[in-house]
């Protein structure tokens, strides 16, 4: 194995154990798996990195002129994005979901690595330095905007299916029964922690007694962030990731005339990419009504993400056009 | 009966005054404006999904054939030059422009107006020592101090005070919608007045454009390919194209240039790209020895053909191979080592056959007819655009970008605060609305009274003492 290799399976591994320290977390609420989850998280992200930029010294190519380097970035950038806002927002909750994906796209980015390959004419720019950060970054911010639209849809779903069953719960576990398995108890500790209650939308009341009553499921869904919470969560990150793809299609409009003859030639790539602005917009402006916030925002933002999965590989590796840089 | 009917119709010219403002009213409506996006977006999709520009045959025979079909009836092909789409854009924009001076500033700029805090969801009170003026004072200060642009009107004998952030953000959708404008804008520049194009050189020859005069002399074209050792062999990769030109502008000065892949060459305001390259091969037809006539004079290109002699027969030249695999088949070297020419032969529209034949050789093609293939010479694709709107759309561009910034990282709120006497000193009610819900400034919020509680007392004042905090939930 060269030093590459090394730091691959270094990032990968790393991304495993902090995935499984996340989920832990999600689950039972262990303090101590959150503790283990962030180091593993951070250093994988930053053995990534290095990697990324080890090839870039010992080659002289530009790692991001192949897809293998460009979803490198993307799994590293969608970790650093992740800890920046689990930092500024408390979110480790989500951790085992983001790392999960992101290590699974540094498993398919290798399936794509073909070595040191020098970049063809087109990819010969300045632009390629600015212009592929930028889109690479604005896919990390949407995927992680995407696991927490998924995790209000679950919580969402989840309340829903303790509602439709609430009466039932709580005639089979009457309170005071002591039903509550031991992890619940925890649980229920841990849920002030990480969901510090809202003045304006709490909980849902059959979410509060159903969690009361030891209903696993409940007591789970307690230790997520309120929907409220959820939603503006999912609408801060997209905020982060639309101005970047804003900025990723203006350079790459840029980069195009000068490479092209044209800022907008009308590519798959490029019109793709404009599809996910439009849903993204679309995204910014309904969640400015009250009878979109929530629930309809939140199938938005995960539809958005697919949008942005298409573009970014269904484009590169089934539609040929200007961007069919698959190697 | 006419007469008694008059008074309850209104005159021609308020029924249309009012048909306009219903007309109005419909393109500036929200829903409106969420629809147009959600058809543009729909439209933009089938243009990634179907392949555009195509022959008509292409999807005739590449797609199912109803879906070839549906694809042509509705005109799927070239979906972004359509009237639709342009359509589509311009209702877009009339619709922006309309919701922004309609709805988004009047709505977004609310008087300053009393309220009942304890019906706004987000609400506290604080109650703290000294009397109404002198606290009142205080929170002015306090929120002077953080920011907050502070104002007082008296209401119904009350004195209320406002406080507002961000208040020049809710321009934020205005700056957005203008770059989106200024955009299309520079986008009709260009319909309008620019043009583009592209031409071929063969190398030692001239190339003239015809909009603008400028002369394209191809003195060299050179190129690097090397082979690269990759995992799953070895690959034949482009790192080179360059083209060494003269080149004579409007004033007529015949000038060295080079033309590289993204660096592109600006003449009397048109740019010129490198595009693609070639290889053009020289094809002589005889009969019996003897040139026949209608042989091309020039080498061709690829894609190019021509007819042999009298007969319905032609030959197209099809693609250029480098290397000729010593068994008859085609290498994977691309640069020219053992180079030949792939040869596609018709009778009439039918085709007939594929042939592989090297540089510098015949071929036969039956009575008496013979086909000679010369040396290849290399030729410059070279694309050119003359695009007046360029500065207009990267202005827009960034205009837009800056709305979005704008309008997503600040949040315009306004506070609304009312001191009112207590049985111990003055019980201070605060209230917050913002233009993006309640929610997105809860914690904001939550901090701002923690804050006002902690500061606003006056220093000698025991801490927490006299202070408490309800925080309402509505």
């Amino acid at each position: 194995m060269n030093t590459d290799q090394i730091l691959i399976v270094v990032a990968i591994s790393a991304y495993i154990v902090s995935t499984l320290a996340f989920l832990n977390y999600l689950l039972s609420g262990v303090e101590i798996s959150k503790r283990i989850g962030i180091p593993f998280a951070a250093l994988g992200c930053a053995v990534q990195f290095s990697e990324l930029v080890y090839r870039w010294q010992t080659s002289h190519i530009w790692p991001l002129t192949n897809l293998y380097g460009s979803l490198s970035l993307f799994a590293a950038m969608s970790v650093l994005i992740f800890i920046l806002f689990a930092m500024k927002y408390n979110l480790w909750f989500m951790g085992g979901f983001v790392l999960c994906i992101a290590a699974g796209f540094l498993a398919y980015a290798l399936t794509w690595n073909e070595g040191y390959l020098p970049a063809v004419p087109a990819l010969q720019s300045y632009w390629i330095k600015i212009h592929v950060p930028l889109v690479v970054s604005s896919y990390a911010a949407f995927m992680v905007a995407f696991v927490s639209a998924i995790l209000y849809l679950i919580k969402y779903y989840g309340e829903q299916s303790l509602e439709g069953g609430g009466q039932r719960t709580v005639a089979m576990q009457p309170a005071g029964a002591g039903g509550a398995p031991l992890g619940g108890m925890e649980l229920r500790t841990t849920m002030t922690q990480t969901a510090p209650r809202s003045i304006i939308v709490g909980d849902a009341p059959y979410l509060e007694q159903a969690a009361q009553q030891g209903n696993t499921l409940a007591l789970w869904l307690a230790t997520l962030p309120t929907l409220a919470k959820l939603d503006i969560l999912t609408y801060r990150i997209v905020a982060v990731g639309l101005p970047l793809l804003t900025l990723g299609i203006i350079t790459g409009a840029w980069w195009a005339k000068e490479a092209w003859g044209a800022y907008w030639q009308w590519d798959p790539k490029e019109t793709a990419a404009l599809f996910s602005w439009i849903v993204y917009a679309m995204y910014m402006h309904l969640h400015t009504r009250n009878g979109w916030r929530g629930l309809r925002c939140a199938w938005l933002a995960a539809f958005g993400f697919i949008t942005i999965m298409f573009c970014y590989l269904g484009v590169n590796i089934w539609v040929s056009g200007l961007h069919s840089y698959k190697m | 009966m006419t007469a008694s009917t008059a008074p309850d119709k209104a005159p021609l010219g308020e029924q249309a005054r009012e048909l306009y403002r219903a007309f109005l009213n419909q393109i500036s409506d929200f829903w409106f404006g969420m629809l147009l996006l959600a058809v543009w977006g729909v439209m933009t999709l089938i243009g990634v999904v179907v392949d555009q520009g195509k022959d008509p045959s292409f999807y005739l025979t590449t797609y199912p054939a109803a879906l070839g079909r549906l694809v042509l009836r509705l005109h799927l092909e070239n979906i972004y030059h359509s009237s639709g789409y342009v359509a589509m854009i311009g209702l877009i924009i009339a619709c922006m422009t309309l919701a922004t001076f309609k709805r988004v500033i009047p709505n977004r700029l609310p008087r300053l107006h009393p309220v009942k805090i304890d019906k706004i969801p987000l609400n506290a009170t604080v109650e703290m020592p000294g009397d109404p003026e002198t606290v009142r004072g205080r929170i002015e200060a306090f929120f002077a101090q953080r920011g907050w642009l502070v104002r007082k009107r008296e209401a119904g004998g009350v004195e209320w005070t406002f406080a507002d952030k961000y208040n020049w953000a809710r321009k934020g959708v205005l700056i957005a919608h203008v770059g989106f404008v200024i955009i299309a804008a520079g986008t009709t520049m260009y319909w309008a007045w620019g043009y583009s194009g592209q031409t071929t050189i063969v190398s030692g020859t001239t190339a003239t454009i015809d909009q603008n005069g400028a002369k394209f002399q191809l003195d060299r074209f050179a190129y690097r390919i090397d082979p690269i050792q990759t995992r799953s062999g070895t690959v034949f990769q482009p790192i080179d194209y360059v083209s060494y030109l003269h080149v004579t502008g409007k004033d007529g000065v015949s000038r060295a240039a080079v033309l590289r892949v993204n660096q592109p060459l600006d003449i009397d305001g048109t740019n010129y790209y490198q595009a693609s390259y070639g290889f053009a091969v020289p094809f002589t037809i005889t009969r019996d020895g003897v040139p026949v006539a209608g042989t091309p004079s020039g080498p061709l290109k690829e894609g190019e053909g021509f007819g042999i002699g009298q007969t319905s027969r032609s030959v197209r030249y099809s693609r250029f191979v480098g290397t000729i695999d010593p068994r008859g088949g085609i290498g994977a070297d691309p640069r020219p080592n053992n180079p030949g020419v792939a040869l596609d032969f018709f009778d009439g529209d039918q085709p007939i056959g594929q042939v592989l034949v090297p540089l510098e050789r015949g071929l036969d093609l039956g009575n008496g007819y013979r086909l000679n293939v010369g040396r290849y010479v290399l030729y410059s694709g070279i694309q050119y655009r003359h695009d007046p709107g360029i500065p207009l759309v990267g202005i827009g561009a960034f205009v837009l970008l800056a709305g979005l910034c704008i309008s997503f990282y600040f949040l315009p709120a306004r506070l609304y605060v009312r001191v009112d006497e207590a049985a111990q000193g003055v019980r201070v009610g605060i209230a917050a609305t913002t233009v993006k819900g309640y929610e997105i400034f809860e914690e904001q919020f939550q901090s701002l009274v923690e804050a006002l509680r902690r500061e606003a007392q006056p220093p000698s004042a025991p801490r927490r003492a006299a202070v408490t905090v309800a925080e309402g939930v509505s």
